[in-house]
Protein backbone atom coordinates (compact mmCIF):
# COMPACT_ATOMS: atom_id res chain seq x y z
CA UNK A 1 0.00 0.00 0.00
CA UNK A 2 1.34 3.54 -0.84
CA UNK A 3 2.24 6.12 1.86
CA UNK A 4 2.05 8.45 3.35
CA UNK A 5 -1.53 7.47 3.67
CA UNK A 6 -4.31 9.43 3.03
CA UNK A 7 -6.61 10.85 6.16
CA UNK A 8 -9.87 8.42 6.31
CA UNK A 9 -7.15 5.66 5.78
CA UNK A 10 -5.02 6.61 8.23
CA UNK A 11 -7.73 6.84 11.10
CA UNK A 12 -9.67 3.53 10.00
CA UNK A 13 -6.43 2.22 10.88
CA UNK A 14 -6.56 4.40 13.40
CA UNK A 15 -9.81 3.06 15.13
CA UNK A 16 -8.86 -0.46 14.58
CA UNK A 17 -5.65 -0.14 16.41
CA UNK A 18 -7.32 -1.16 19.74
CA UNK A 19 -10.09 -3.58 20.08
CA UNK A 20 -11.66 -5.28 17.20
CA UNK A 21 -14.73 -2.95 15.46
CA UNK A 22 -17.61 -3.11 13.47
CA UNK A 23 -18.71 -1.05 10.93
CA UNK A 24 -20.79 1.14 12.62
CA UNK A 25 -18.21 1.93 15.51
CA UNK A 26 -15.62 2.29 13.26
CA UNK A 27 -17.50 5.20 11.65
CA UNK A 28 -17.85 6.32 14.96
CA UNK A 29 -14.61 6.30 16.23
CA UNK A 30 -13.47 7.89 13.15
CA UNK A 31 -15.78 10.91 13.69
CA UNK A 32 -14.30 10.89 17.20
CA UNK A 33 -10.70 11.00 16.26
CA UNK A 34 -10.72 13.81 13.38
CA UNK A 35 -12.91 15.68 16.43
CA UNK A 36 -16.01 15.65 14.22
CA UNK A 37 -14.11 16.68 10.80
CA UNK A 38 -14.57 13.51 9.15
CA UNK A 39 -17.94 11.71 9.26
CA UNK A 40 -17.04 8.43 6.88
CA UNK A 41 -20.71 7.06 4.96
CA UNK A 42 -21.24 2.91 5.11
CA UNK A 43 -20.24 2.93 1.36
CA UNK A 44 -17.26 4.48 1.36
CA UNK A 45 -16.04 2.93 4.70
CA UNK A 46 -16.71 -0.76 3.47
CA UNK A 47 -14.98 0.00 0.35
CA UNK A 48 -11.98 1.12 2.56
CA UNK A 49 -12.24 -1.92 4.48
CA UNK A 50 -12.43 -4.28 1.60
CA UNK A 51 -9.23 -2.62 0.27
CA UNK A 52 -7.55 -2.78 3.27
CA UNK A 53 -8.48 -6.58 3.85
CA UNK A 54 -7.25 -7.00 0.49
CA UNK A 55 -3.67 -5.54 1.26
CA UNK A 56 -3.59 -7.64 4.23
CA UNK A 57 -3.59 -4.27 6.88
CA UNK A 58 -7.47 -5.64 8.35
CA UNK A 59 -8.94 -8.82 8.70
CA UNK A 60 -11.89 -9.68 9.83
CA UNK A 61 -11.67 -11.10 13.28
CA UNK A 62 -15.59 -12.68 13.79
CA UNK A 63 -18.95 -12.00 12.61
CA UNK A 64 -21.59 -11.75 15.06
CA UNK A 65 -26.05 -10.67 15.04
CA UNK A 66 -27.12 -8.75 16.97
CA UNK A 67 -30.97 -7.62 17.04
CA UNK A 68 -31.30 -8.93 13.80
CA UNK A 69 -28.16 -7.37 12.41
CA UNK A 70 -25.48 -8.85 10.69
CA UNK A 71 -21.65 -7.40 12.38
CA UNK A 72 -18.49 -7.90 10.94
CA UNK A 73 -15.64 -7.09 13.47
CA UNK A 74 -12.36 -5.79 11.66
CA UNK A 75 -8.95 -5.78 13.73
CA UNK A 76 -5.67 -4.47 12.33
CA UNK A 77 -3.32 -7.31 11.12
CA UNK A 78 0.63 -7.34 11.89
CA UNK A 79 1.36 -5.87 9.01
CA UNK A 80 -1.59 -3.30 9.23
CA UNK A 81 0.32 -2.48 12.61
CA UNK A 82 3.73 -2.23 11.14
CA UNK A 83 2.54 0.31 8.17
CA UNK A 84 0.11 2.40 11.21
CA UNK A 85 3.54 2.46 12.82
CA UNK A 86 5.43 3.72 10.94
CA UNK A 87 3.19 6.52 9.45
CA UNK A 88 2.82 7.41 12.64
CA UNK A 89 6.56 7.45 13.60
CA UNK A 90 6.79 9.84 9.92
CA UNK A 91 3.87 11.84 11.23
CA UNK A 92 5.65 12.47 14.19
CA UNK A 93 8.92 13.52 12.87
CA UNK A 94 7.23 15.94 10.83
CA UNK A 95 5.32 17.82 13.53
CA UNK A 96 8.73 17.64 15.88
CA UNK A 97 9.86 18.87 12.88
CA UNK A 98 7.81 21.80 12.27
CA UNK A 99 7.09 22.25 15.93
CA UNK A 100 10.80 23.60 16.27
CA UNK A 101 11.05 25.55 13.27
CA UNK A 102 8.25 27.46 14.41
CA UNK A 103 9.82 27.53 17.94
CA UNK A 104 13.23 29.49 16.66
CA UNK A 105 10.77 31.80 14.63
CA UNK A 106 9.12 32.91 17.75
CA UNK A 107 12.25 33.47 19.59
CA UNK A 108 14.47 35.00 17.28
CA UNK A 109 13.03 38.47 16.22
CA UNK A 110 12.18 38.72 12.58
CA UNK A 111 14.88 40.39 10.16
CA UNK A 112 13.46 43.62 8.66
CA UNK A 113 14.24 43.69 4.76
CA UNK A 114 16.80 46.44 4.05
CA UNK A 115 15.44 48.74 1.32
CA UNK A 116 17.16 48.92 -1.74
CA UNK A 117 17.83 51.93 -3.83
CA UNK A 118 16.60 54.39 -1.22
CA UNK A 119 17.04 57.97 -0.71
CA UNK A 120 20.72 57.72 1.03
CA UNK B 1 -37.85 0.41 10.13
CA UNK B 2 -38.85 -2.06 8.11
CA UNK B 3 -39.76 0.11 4.97
CA UNK B 4 -36.58 2.25 5.44
CA UNK B 5 -34.56 -1.21 5.57
CA UNK B 6 -36.24 -2.63 2.53
CA UNK B 7 -35.52 0.32 0.88
CA UNK B 8 -32.22 0.56 1.44
CA UNK B 9 -31.59 -3.24 0.01
CA UNK B 10 -33.72 -1.95 -3.33
CA UNK B 11 -30.95 0.60 -3.17
CA UNK B 12 -28.52 -1.82 -2.71
CA UNK B 13 -28.70 -3.39 -5.42
CA UNK B 14 -26.31 -1.23 -7.88
CA UNK B 15 -23.88 -3.39 -5.68
CA UNK B 16 -23.60 -6.84 -7.87
CA UNK B 17 -25.06 -9.53 -6.94
CA UNK B 18 -22.52 -11.61 -5.38
CA UNK B 19 -21.10 -8.58 -3.26
CA UNK B 20 -24.39 -8.05 -2.28
CA UNK B 21 -25.15 -11.87 -0.86
CA UNK B 22 -21.85 -11.60 1.00
CA UNK B 23 -22.38 -8.01 2.40
CA UNK B 24 -25.48 -6.96 1.87
CA UNK B 25 -26.92 -7.27 5.10
CA UNK B 26 -23.75 -6.24 6.84
CA UNK B 27 -24.12 -2.78 4.90
CA UNK B 28 -27.99 -2.59 5.14
CA UNK B 29 -26.83 -3.07 9.30
CA UNK B 30 -24.92 -0.10 9.41
CA UNK B 31 -26.93 1.93 7.59
CA UNK B 32 -29.96 1.54 10.00
CA UNK B 33 -28.12 1.93 12.84
CA UNK B 34 -26.96 5.20 11.87
CA UNK B 35 -30.20 6.36 10.96
CA UNK B 36 -32.59 8.52 13.15
CA UNK B 37 -35.65 6.69 14.80
CA UNK B 38 -38.53 7.28 12.87
CA UNK B 39 -36.91 7.67 9.19
CA UNK B 40 -38.61 5.35 6.68
CA UNK B 41 -36.41 7.00 3.88
CA UNK B 42 -32.80 6.95 2.93
CA UNK B 43 -31.74 10.60 3.30
CA UNK B 44 -30.73 11.68 -1.02
CA UNK B 45 -26.86 11.52 0.54
CA UNK B 46 -27.53 7.95 1.79
CA UNK B 47 -28.46 7.29 -1.58
CA UNK B 48 -26.38 8.71 -3.07
CA UNK B 49 -23.22 6.89 -1.07
CA UNK B 50 -24.98 3.76 -2.06
CA UNK B 51 -24.93 4.06 -5.46
CA UNK B 52 -21.47 5.50 -5.74
CA UNK B 53 -20.19 2.46 -3.71
CA UNK B 54 -21.93 0.21 -5.45
CA UNK B 55 -20.90 1.36 -8.79
CA UNK B 56 -17.05 1.71 -7.37
CA UNK B 57 -17.61 -1.94 -6.41
CA UNK B 58 -18.82 -2.82 -9.97
CA UNK B 59 -15.91 -1.74 -11.58
CA UNK B 60 -13.47 -2.95 -9.01
CA UNK B 61 -15.33 -6.69 -9.85
CA UNK B 62 -14.47 -5.98 -13.54
CA UNK B 63 -10.82 -5.19 -12.56
CA UNK B 64 -11.23 -1.47 -13.49
CA UNK B 65 -11.00 0.17 -10.18
CA UNK B 66 -8.50 2.72 -11.72
CA UNK B 67 -11.11 4.27 -13.80
CA UNK B 68 -12.67 6.04 -10.95
CA UNK B 69 -9.93 8.54 -10.03
CA UNK B 70 -9.78 8.72 -14.07
CA UNK B 71 -13.12 10.01 -13.57
CA UNK B 72 -12.47 12.52 -11.20
CA UNK B 73 -9.93 14.35 -12.95
CA UNK B 74 -11.98 13.60 -16.15
CA UNK B 75 -14.79 15.39 -13.77
CA UNK B 76 -12.42 18.36 -13.01
CA UNK B 77 -11.42 19.45 -16.80
CA UNK B 78 -15.33 18.93 -17.50
CA UNK B 79 -16.08 21.70 -14.86
CA UNK B 80 -13.18 24.08 -15.99
CA UNK B 81 -14.64 23.62 -19.69
CA UNK B 82 -18.03 24.37 -18.27
CA UNK B 83 -17.38 27.32 -16.22
CA UNK B 84 -15.28 28.87 -19.36
CA UNK B 85 -17.90 27.97 -21.69
CA UNK B 86 -20.90 29.24 -19.83
CA UNK B 87 -18.40 32.97 -19.17
CA UNK B 88 -18.27 32.99 -23.03
CA UNK B 89 -22.28 32.34 -23.08
CA UNK B 90 -22.51 35.18 -20.22
CA UNK B 91 -21.07 37.56 -22.83
CA UNK B 92 -22.75 36.49 -26.10
CA UNK B 93 -26.16 36.78 -24.29
CA UNK B 94 -25.44 40.33 -23.87
CA UNK B 95 -25.07 40.73 -27.95
CA UNK B 96 -28.61 40.62 -27.94
CA UNK B 97 -29.10 44.14 -29.57
CA UNK B 98 -26.69 43.79 -32.10
CA UNK B 99 -29.47 41.16 -34.18
CA UNK B 100 -29.79 42.91 -37.05
CA UNK B 101 -33.95 41.47 -37.33
CA UNK B 102 -36.65 41.61 -34.76
CA UNK B 103 -36.21 38.74 -32.48
CA UNK B 104 -37.97 38.17 -29.33
CA UNK B 105 -35.73 39.05 -26.27
CA UNK B 106 -35.03 38.41 -22.44
CA UNK B 107 -35.33 41.83 -21.25
CA UNK B 108 -31.72 43.08 -22.11
CA UNK B 109 -30.16 39.59 -22.85
CA UNK B 110 -30.77 37.01 -25.96
CA UNK B 111 -32.34 34.10 -24.20
CA UNK B 112 -33.00 32.64 -20.68
CA UNK B 113 -29.92 31.41 -20.50
CA UNK B 114 -28.22 34.06 -18.34
CA UNK B 115 -29.84 32.29 -15.37
CA UNK B 116 -28.36 28.95 -16.38
CA UNK B 117 -24.76 30.24 -16.98
CA UNK B 118 -24.92 32.69 -13.94
CA UNK B 119 -25.48 29.65 -11.72
CA UNK B 120 -22.54 27.75 -13.70
CA UNK B 121 -20.56 30.78 -12.82
CA UNK B 122 -21.52 30.79 -9.24
CA UNK B 123 -20.69 27.29 -9.10
CA UNK B 124 -17.22 28.24 -9.92
CA UNK B 125 -16.83 30.62 -7.18
CA UNK B 126 -18.89 27.78 -4.54
CA UNK B 127 -16.09 25.38 -5.47
CA UNK B 128 -13.33 27.93 -4.39
CA UNK B 129 -15.13 28.48 -1.31
CA UNK B 130 -17.38 25.96 -0.04
CA UNK B 131 -17.20 22.22 0.47
CA UNK B 132 -17.99 19.63 -2.51
CA UNK B 133 -21.79 19.28 -1.51
CA UNK B 134 -22.51 22.85 -2.00
CA UNK B 135 -20.86 22.94 -5.25
CA UNK B 136 -22.68 19.75 -6.42
CA UNK B 137 -25.75 21.07 -5.36
CA UNK B 138 -24.78 24.32 -7.95
CA UNK B 139 -24.65 22.08 -10.47
CA UNK B 140 -27.43 20.31 -9.59
CA UNK B 141 -29.34 23.75 -9.92
CA UNK B 142 -27.80 24.65 -13.10
CA UNK B 143 -28.63 21.05 -14.26
CA UNK B 144 -32.28 21.57 -13.40
CA UNK B 145 -32.47 24.96 -15.23
CA UNK B 146 -31.17 23.78 -18.38
CA UNK B 147 -33.24 20.98 -18.55
CA UNK B 148 -36.60 23.70 -17.17
CA UNK B 149 -35.45 26.27 -20.15
CA UNK B 150 -37.54 24.16 -22.89
CA UNK B 151 -40.70 23.41 -21.26
CA UNK B 152 -40.67 27.32 -19.74
CA UNK B 153 -39.44 28.32 -23.32
CA UNK B 154 -42.15 26.55 -25.10
CA UNK B 155 -45.04 27.58 -22.27
CA UNK B 156 -44.19 31.28 -22.14
CA UNK B 157 -42.66 31.84 -25.46
CA UNK B 158 -39.40 32.91 -24.17
CA UNK B 159 -36.17 32.14 -25.98
CA UNK B 160 -33.77 30.05 -25.23
CA UNK B 161 -30.02 28.51 -25.62
CA UNK B 162 -30.00 26.18 -28.80
CA UNK B 163 -30.09 22.75 -27.70
CA UNK B 164 -26.44 22.27 -29.41
CA UNK B 165 -25.38 24.95 -26.73
CA UNK B 166 -27.63 23.21 -24.01
CA UNK B 167 -26.88 19.46 -24.50
CA UNK B 168 -23.02 19.61 -24.10
CA UNK B 169 -22.83 22.09 -21.61
CA UNK B 170 -25.37 19.52 -19.42
CA UNK B 171 -23.06 16.47 -20.17
CA UNK B 172 -20.18 18.30 -18.63
CA UNK B 173 -22.28 19.43 -16.04
CA UNK B 174 -23.32 16.04 -15.19
CA UNK B 175 -19.44 14.99 -15.34
CA UNK B 176 -18.72 17.44 -12.95
CA UNK B 177 -20.55 16.59 -10.20
CA UNK B 178 -18.03 13.07 -10.02
CA UNK B 179 -15.17 16.13 -9.29
CA UNK B 180 -13.03 14.98 -6.11
CA UNK B 181 -13.99 16.67 -2.40
CA UNK B 182 -10.45 17.42 -1.25
CA UNK B 183 -8.24 18.65 -4.63
CA UNK B 184 -4.79 20.89 -4.77
CA UNK B 185 -6.01 24.37 -3.79
CA UNK B 186 -4.96 25.77 -7.36
CA UNK B 187 -7.48 22.77 -8.84
CA UNK B 188 -10.34 25.00 -7.19
CA UNK B 189 -9.09 28.17 -8.59
CA UNK B 190 -8.52 27.23 -12.42
CA UNK B 191 -11.89 27.46 -13.49
CA UNK B 192 -12.29 30.62 -11.45
CA UNK B 193 -9.50 32.40 -13.00
CA UNK B 194 -10.18 30.47 -16.60
CA UNK B 195 -14.08 31.35 -16.95
CA UNK B 196 -13.71 35.72 -16.64
CA UNK B 197 -10.77 35.16 -19.09
CA UNK B 198 -12.81 33.48 -21.78
CA UNK B 199 -15.81 35.89 -20.73
CA UNK B 200 -13.69 39.05 -21.56
CA UNK B 201 -11.74 37.04 -24.58
CA UNK B 202 -15.64 36.13 -26.14
CA UNK B 203 -16.96 39.52 -25.52
CA UNK B 204 -14.07 41.30 -27.21
CA UNK B 205 -14.09 38.46 -30.05
CA UNK B 206 -18.10 39.00 -30.69
CA UNK B 207 -17.69 43.04 -30.79
CA UNK B 208 -14.98 42.56 -33.16
CA UNK B 209 -17.02 40.45 -35.65
CA UNK B 210 -20.44 42.08 -35.01
CA UNK B 211 -21.88 38.31 -34.89
CA UNK B 212 -24.59 37.60 -32.66
CA UNK B 213 -25.31 34.59 -30.25
CA UNK B 214 -28.13 33.85 -31.55
CA UNK B 215 -27.44 33.69 -35.36
CA UNK B 216 -24.82 31.34 -35.14
CA UNK B 217 -22.02 32.63 -32.87
CA UNK B 218 -22.27 29.22 -31.36
CA UNK B 219 -21.38 27.21 -33.78
CA UNK B 220 -17.72 28.81 -33.55
CA UNK B 221 -17.23 28.47 -30.23
CA UNK B 222 -18.47 24.99 -29.27
CA UNK B 223 -15.69 23.00 -32.03
CA UNK B 224 -13.50 24.88 -30.31
CA UNK B 225 -14.04 24.00 -26.70
CA UNK B 226 -14.33 20.88 -28.11
CA UNK B 227 -10.75 20.56 -29.85
CA UNK B 228 -9.17 22.27 -26.63
CA UNK B 229 -11.05 20.17 -24.20
CA UNK B 230 -9.69 17.28 -26.61
CA UNK B 231 -5.87 18.48 -26.60
CA UNK B 232 -5.80 19.34 -22.65
CA UNK B 233 -7.09 16.03 -21.87
CA UNK B 234 -4.30 14.17 -24.42
CA UNK B 235 -2.14 16.20 -22.83
CA UNK B 236 -2.51 15.14 -19.22
CA UNK B 237 -2.91 11.40 -20.57
CA UNK B 238 0.53 11.65 -22.20
CA UNK B 239 1.96 13.51 -19.31
CA UNK B 240 0.72 11.20 -16.49
CA UNK B 241 1.33 8.10 -18.55
CA UNK B 242 5.26 9.07 -18.70
CA UNK B 243 4.67 8.36 -14.66
CA UNK B 244 3.39 5.33 -15.62
CA UNK B 245 -0.21 7.16 -14.54
CA UNK B 246 -3.22 5.45 -15.81
CA UNK B 247 -5.63 8.11 -15.02
CA UNK B 248 -5.50 10.31 -17.87
CA UNK B 249 -5.96 7.66 -20.57
CA UNK B 250 -9.23 6.71 -18.21
CA UNK B 251 -9.86 10.40 -17.95
CA UNK B 252 -9.81 10.88 -21.86
CA UNK B 253 -12.03 8.01 -22.58
CA UNK B 254 -14.61 9.43 -19.82
CA UNK B 255 -14.50 13.02 -21.53
CA UNK B 256 -15.57 10.86 -25.13
CA UNK B 257 -19.08 12.00 -25.01
CA UNK B 258 -19.04 15.81 -24.32
CA UNK B 259 -16.40 16.27 -26.45
CA UNK B 260 -18.27 14.66 -29.33
CA UNK B 261 -21.17 16.47 -28.61
CA UNK B 262 -19.09 19.82 -28.62
CA UNK B 263 -18.44 19.42 -32.06
CA UNK B 264 -22.25 18.00 -32.75
CA UNK B 265 -22.83 20.34 -34.91
CA UNK B 266 -19.93 19.95 -37.41
CA UNK B 267 -20.38 16.07 -36.71
CA UNK B 268 -24.27 16.53 -37.87
CA UNK B 269 -23.15 18.16 -40.78
CA UNK B 270 -20.77 15.14 -41.91
CA UNK B 271 -24.41 13.13 -40.65
CA UNK B 272 -26.95 14.83 -42.91
CA UNK B 273 -24.08 14.98 -45.95
CA UNK B 274 -24.45 10.92 -45.83
CA UNK B 275 -27.83 10.46 -45.61
CA UNK B 276 -28.70 13.24 -47.94
CA UNK B 277 -30.20 15.63 -45.94
CA UNK B 278 -29.89 19.43 -47.32
CA UNK B 279 -28.91 20.41 -43.39
CA UNK B 280 -28.30 19.09 -39.81
CA UNK B 281 -32.44 19.21 -38.38
CA UNK B 282 -32.98 18.40 -35.33
CA UNK B 283 -33.53 14.17 -36.20
CA UNK B 284 -30.27 14.37 -37.92
CA UNK B 285 -28.79 16.18 -35.02
CA UNK B 286 -30.47 13.47 -32.52
CA UNK B 287 -29.19 10.47 -34.57
CA UNK B 288 -25.74 11.85 -34.46
CA UNK B 289 -25.63 12.70 -30.36
CA UNK B 290 -26.99 9.55 -30.38
CA UNK B 291 -23.94 7.88 -32.51
CA UNK B 292 -21.74 9.67 -30.60
CA UNK B 293 -22.87 8.70 -27.13
CA UNK B 294 -23.45 4.75 -28.00
CA UNK B 295 -19.54 5.00 -29.51
CA UNK B 296 -18.20 6.73 -26.54
CA UNK B 297 -19.47 3.81 -24.76
CA UNK B 298 -18.47 1.07 -26.64
CA UNK B 299 -14.73 2.80 -26.67
CA UNK B 300 -15.06 3.02 -22.90
CA UNK B 301 -16.21 -0.24 -22.54
CA UNK B 302 -13.71 -2.08 -24.57
CA UNK B 303 -11.09 -0.65 -23.30
CA UNK B 304 -12.43 -2.29 -19.19
CA UNK B 305 -12.84 -5.33 -21.29
CA UNK B 306 -9.09 -4.67 -22.35
CA UNK B 307 -8.05 -4.12 -19.09
CA UNK B 308 -9.35 -6.72 -17.41
CA UNK B 309 -7.89 -9.65 -19.77
CA UNK B 310 -5.10 -7.89 -19.08
CA UNK B 311 -5.29 -7.81 -15.37
CA UNK B 312 -7.70 -10.50 -14.83
CA UNK B 313 -9.08 -9.86 -10.99
CA UNK B 314 -8.64 -12.31 -8.44
CA UNK B 315 -10.86 -12.99 -5.17
CA UNK B 316 -10.31 -11.00 -2.00
CA UNK B 317 -10.92 -12.38 1.74
CA UNK B 318 -14.11 -10.40 2.17
CA UNK B 319 -14.71 -9.75 -0.90
CA UNK B 320 -13.41 -9.86 -4.75
CA UNK B 321 -11.81 -7.56 -6.85
CA UNK B 322 -8.62 -5.44 -5.11
CA UNK B 323 -6.67 -2.88 -6.23
CA UNK B 324 -3.09 -3.53 -5.34
CA UNK B 325 -1.28 -0.20 -4.13
CA UNK B 326 -4.06 2.07 -4.55
CA UNK B 327 -5.49 4.26 -1.64
CA UNK B 328 -8.22 2.23 0.27
CA UNK B 329 -10.76 5.19 0.24
CA UNK B 330 -10.44 6.15 -2.87
CA UNK B 331 -8.94 3.78 -5.07
CA UNK B 332 -5.72 5.88 -6.07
Amino acid sequence: MDTPLREPTFLILTALAGEPLHGYAIIGEVTTLSQGRLSLRPGTLYGALDRLVDAGMVEVHRVEVVDGRLRRYYRLSPAGDTTLSEETDRLRRNVEAATARLRDRSRSPRAVPRTVGGVA
Amino acid sequence: MRDLERRYRRLLHAYPLGYRRARGAEIVGTYLDLAEPGRRWPSPADAIDVVTGGVRERLRAAGAADLIPGVRLAATLAFTTATALAGIWTAAETTAGQVPWVVPTFGPFATTGIIVWTVWLLAAVVRCLAPIRWTRMTIGLALLLSAAALPVGALAGLPRPPLFVLVPQATLGLLALAMPADPPRWHRLVPLVVAPLATLAAAHGMVERNTPYRSGEWGNFLPRAGVALLLTAMLTAAILALRHDTRGLWALLTLLPPIGLLGLYPLSEITADLVGASYPDFQVATATAGIVVILSAVTLTAAVAARRGARPARAGTVTAAPTAGACPTCGR
